[in-house]
């Protein structure tokens, strides 16, 4: 949780390789609490709560192929996986990056992006709808599922992106028979506690901040209201 | 422990505690049973029907101060605030709602806020006797064994007591001079006992409260979602007087200087609109039928594993308050007659979906 005396927490995901003396923290302003961050300058102090909850299983994944399937803001914690996967290059099969976005302008860490494909991602990244500063694909995030080759048995596939993304990839997910236990979704939720009080992450008996963010879709896909 | 105190032993407890606590207790205000600051042992009225708003406020405040702030120095300092209190009054649904709250409040990460008050809590039940929306006989809180520190039954010429810790018992033997309990009020009490069960206007049609989370479990697609969703106005209400509702929006206030501030918790509603909304616009209970269906849910299915317990005490409250007559046992039995239906025959080459 980060927050502003004054303007109350948000749930925010770190957006660096974990480590124990640094974070990089990106966030949209939106609301008035990620307004107010946006106005700190250099020495000023925001506050922070946790971690909280539970994230990827880094290990686990270790000897697989990875298929990151991001959209928005939803890189932002992405990039934090992408990294750690990157630092332990050797430990991982192939990756793959398919990233979505409204339009050019939103295209988030464009030079990480670059310096990612040269150390071994392949990068996909697709605007919603034509525009004429852009060359490459159009179309949703799930255009470029499809053509994706995947080896179902050794791939684990990572979803973050908007709420409304995640049906769609998982469908089109479906035809590349990756188990479920091997699909990874971090959920947005509104948060207040991060200790599993408050109620508003829950869904159903979940709560989203301790249990979660990050859920396999097999734990997860039986549960109405998750996706 | 089965003490008796006569009518004179109970008005001295009552007052000795007044005089010696932060005391709340049952008045009448406006014509109806509720919990206030008590005084004087005169403005005690003891209430045989369900206060309207539960006494969970006194243990769980509607505002309650987490931290206090200094922007300027970058500096916090926790706050939990817990005086000595007495609740006096509560009835055995009261008692069930708080064994729960109690459970949620040392689950995971102990909440020393609610802890901290709880301790400081000395609780007094008393017999009640059920209005049209009480259901607790069908629910198994009817009656309590624990969470109190005295319960007391009115029997002729005063009062059973039950101490149901050891500072009861020191509470009752300082201020109500008990005795050992005759044989003839023991039977009476077990009369009462056994009349009370009678007495409900309001039920549940299933033999064994503990399949309710199953039952429940089965009623996602119900239609009683979307009925009562129609007229549902989400108000929030049946949060406010839950006694197990007790989920919190947390909030800042600064000083006018800009300089001090505080953060608070404040009770939040599942059936408000805004509930489970995210930055952005997107909501995951965007109609009232689906935040109903998590509020009923709440109550007799999600949490009931964790904390081992239904989180529907039968006391009605939600009921009583709902302006548009949403009734919590009612809608349960809705639900209970789905799922007692045989199956119908599907007719060859339709499905049920």
């Amino acid at each position: 949780m980060v927050g502003l005396p004054g303007y109350g927490e948000a749930p925010i995901s770190i957006s660096s390789q974990p480590s124990p003396d640094m974070v990089d923290l990106c966030i949209k302003a939106a609301g008035d609490l990620t307004n107010a961050l946006h106005r700190l300058r250099k020495g000023d102090i925001l506050w922070v709560r946790g971690p909280f909850g539970r994230g990827f299983p880094v290990e686990e994944m270790k000897g697989k192929d990875l298929l990151f399937i991001a959209g928005g803001i939803g890189l932002i914690p992405m990039r934090s996986l992408i990294k750690s996967a990157l630092s332990q290059r050797k430990s991982f099969g192939r990756l793959t990056l398919l990233y979505g976005v409204k339009e050019p302008g939103e295209v988030l860490f464009k030079k990480e992006l670059k310096e990612w494909e040269k150390r071994g991602v392949e990068v996909n990244v697709t605007i919603d709808r034509p525009h004429p500063q852009w060359r490459g694909n159009v179309g949703v995030v799930t255009t470029l599922i499809g053509p994706c080759k995947v080896d179902e048995l050794k791939t684990s596939a990572v979803i973050i992106g908007p709420h409304v993304m995640y049906k769609y990839v998982i469908l089109s997910l479906g035809s590349k028979k990756i188990r479920g236990e091997d699909i990874f979704l971090s959920l947005e939720r509104r948060m207040r506690c991060g200790m599993g009080k408050c109620g508003h992450c829950q869904i159903q008996s979940v709560y989203v901040c301790q249990e979660g963010p990050v859920f396999r879709l097999s734990e997860i896909r039986h549960l109405r209201e998750a996706i | 422990m089965m003490d008796f105190i006569t009518k004179k032993g109970f008005r001295n407890l009552a007052q000795g505690l007044i005089k010696d606590y932060v005391f709340y207790g049952p008045v009448t205000k406006d014509g109806f049973p509720a919990f206030s600051r008590i005084e004087e042992f005169s403005q005690l009225k003891l209430s045989q029907t369900p206060s309207h708003i539960s006494a969970k406020g006194f243990l769980f405040p509607p505002k309650e101060t987490l931290l206090r702030f200094d922007i300027e120095k970058g500096m916090a300092e926790g706050v939990a605030d817990a005086e000595k209190q007495v609740l006096f009054g509560l009835h055995s649904c009261d008692v069930h709602a708080i064994n729960l709250m109690d459970r949620v409040f040392s689950y995971g990460k102990p909440d020393v806020n609610y802890l901290k008050r709880r301790e400081n809590t000395i609780i007094v039940g008393t017999e009640c006797v059920p209005d049209e929306y009480c259901f607790c006989a069908s629910i198994g809180t009817m009656t309590v064994d624990e969470g109190f520190d005295i319960f007391l039954h009115g029997v002729k010429g005063g009062f059973i007591a039950r101490a149901g810790s050891g500072r009861g018992r020191s509470l009752l033997k300082k201020y109500a001079s008990p005795s050992k309990t005759k044989r003839a009020a023991l039977k009476e009490l077990e009369r009462l006992t056994e009349k009370k069960k009678t007495l409900f206007k309001a039920r549940l049609d299933i033999d064994d409260p503990s399949l309710l989370p199953l039952v429940y479990s089965f009623a996602d697609g119900h239609p009683v979602w979307e009925k009562i969703g129609a007229v549902c106005y989400g108000c929030g209400s049946c949060n406010n007087v839950c006694p197990t509702c007790y989920c919190f929006d947390v909030r800042d206030e600064v000083s006018m200087d800009l300089k001090k501030g505080t953060r608070s918790r404040v009770w939040d509603g599942c059936t408000l609109e805004d509930f489970a909304k995210v930055t952005g616009g997107m909501n995951f209970r965007k109609t009232r039928a689906d935040r109903l269906r998590h509020r009923f849910n709440r109550k007799f299915r999600y949490l009931a594993d964790r904390f081992k317990g239904l989180f529907c005490v039968g006391c009605g409250r939600c009921s009583r308050t709902c302006l548009v007559k949403i009734n919590i046992s009612e809608v349960t039995n809705e639900i209970l007659r789905a799922s007692k239906e045989r199956p119908l025959a599907v007719p060859a080459g339709k499905s049920k979906g």
